[in-house]
């Protein structure tokens, strides 16, 4: 993974590239807020030493200058759906990579944006299996202990590979994992693809409410299989978990699943979700095993 | 239209999580962790995540309240004051200054949690003095 990285990261890893990309991103956006092709602009700005999503207007035309993108993340379409959500008719602008856009697809596939009044700048980056080729260092794994190894699962472990425990010390291994959750419902509410009003992880009949960690393994089962048609493995979940439990290999292995039964990978297109289940019919067709 | 994110420290415990305040049309909506933040990297514990509820929620007070007939009832700043520092008097009068305890917040300022402590030692006169976090 690593030295593939490095690999994906060589073409793009000069300074040269980062301020023509810059140039051409500042020039587009401003662009775009003066002929009105949006009211606003999301992407990043440094505030106080750190870069931080921001938004940038019309009425502020010379602030776009600050316009940047760098290392740090943000689900920018998150906070999109929460301003259209208060404000229809508003057309915003988007700095994104590769797993905003995949986020954007699904947010436009179950009906949390409108396409027509969106528009991204793209940027390259995010190694995914979904997306191979980055030019950000971002998603560099982490090194885990020697004892995560021994007894949990390594983060930066392949599906192919943890399947390969026996099916008891799999057991063990996520039970392990799972057990450190501090309910902190983080991975939820970063997810850029979470967006149910009413979420089952706090349903008391489904996961039992008082105790930390939360009832495992149900708890974690319940989100990741929930994921399925909606995770497009943008790993924020994982970035924000105090307790690094490894839930993008686990809603990887969802995914895969979704692959293989359905024909559908979750974020590369807008084609209607194998669970979008609309009217009294079930229409899904399993692909035969 | 008009949306901000403030950036901001947990005020809930000692750790100091960054957070990122989201505000649209001058509301507070939410809070997000700061992901380049030192200390917490970009996570955050439930009560960082809710850290906007209690500015927001329904429930919190807007005004001091007063028992009268067994029943809380509003008042002015004015009148809570001066029940309060009555009361306070009397109590230390009848069984000395270390009858009272102050509790500090951590939802206030580091300086008005010192003011806390000066008023419990020089104003009443006990060392009674501790901190929500410690309940
Ligand atoms: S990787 Fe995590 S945060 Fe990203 S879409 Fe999947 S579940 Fe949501
Ligand atoms: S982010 Fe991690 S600790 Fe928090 S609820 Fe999710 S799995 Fe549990
Ligand atoms: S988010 Fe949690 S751990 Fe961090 S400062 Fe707030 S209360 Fe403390």
């Amino acid at each position: 993974m690593e030295e593939q990285m490095k690999e994906w990261l060589e073409p793009y890893s000069t300074t040269d590239y980062k301020t023509s990309t810059f140039e051409t991103m500042q020039e587009q956006a401003k662009e775009w807020l003066d002929q009105g092709k949006v009211d606003l602009f999301l992407g990043y700005k440094m505030v106080q030493g750190h870069p931080l999503p921001h938004f940038f207007k019309k009425d502020n035309l010379d602030e776009v200058d600050d316009l940047i993108f760098g290392q740090a993340r943000y689900s920018l379409e998150k906070i999109a759906t929460k301003i259209a959500a208060e404000h229809p008719e508003m057309k915003i602008g988007l700095l994104v990579r590769d797993c905003n856009q995949r986020a954007l697809n699904v947010l436009y596939v179950w009906n949390q944006l409108n396409p027509d009044n969106m528009e991204t700048i793209n940027v390259n980056c995010c190694p995914s299996k979904l997306k191979k080729h980055a030019d950000c260092s971002y998603l560099e794994p982490e090194k885990y202990g020697s004892y995560k190894k021994m007894v949990g699962i390594d983060n930066n472990m392949e599906v192919e590979a943890a399947e390969e425990f026996s099916q008891e010390e799999r057991y063990n291994r996520w039970l392990y994992e799972f057990q450190k959750c501090l309910k902190c419902y983080g991975c939820r509410d970063i997810c850029p693809v979470c967006f149910c009003k009413e979420c089952s992880l706090e349903h008391p009949d489904l996961i039992a409410t008082g105790s930390i960690p939360p009832e495992v393994p149900i708890f974690h089962l319940v989100r990741a299989v929930h994921m399925g048609g909606r995770c497009i493995d943008c790993g924020l979940c994982e970035d924000a978990c105090p307790s690094d439990i490894p839930l993008r290999l686990l809603y990887r292995k969802v995914s895969e699943t979704v692959e293989d039964v359905f024909g559908y990978k979750t974020g590369t297109h807008t084609d209607q979700s194998p669970f979008n289940l609309l009217g009294d019919e079930v229409t899904l067709e399993p692909k035969p095993l | 239209m008009d949306y901000k994110m403030i950036p901001s420290v947990c005020s809930y415990c000692g750790t100091g999580c960054g957070v990122l305040f989201q505000v649209m049309d001058g509301k507070l909506t939410g809070t997000m962790p700061m992901k380049t933040h030192p200390v917490n990297e970009g996570k955050l514990c439930i009560k960082g995540w809710n850290l906007h509820e209690h500015v927001v929620s329904d429930k919190r007070l807007q005004t001091p309240l007063l028992k009268k007939d067994g029943q809380l009832q509003e008042a002015t700043w004015d009148q809570a004051i001066q029940t309060t520092a009555g009361k306070l008097k009397a109590i230390i009068k009848d069984h000395g200054p270390d009858s009272v305890g102050v509790l500090a917040s951590a939802k206030i300022t580091n300086e008005e949690n010192y003011l806390a402590q000066k008023f419990a030692r020089a104003v009443i006169g006990t060392n009674n003095v501790d901190h929500c976090a410690r309940l």
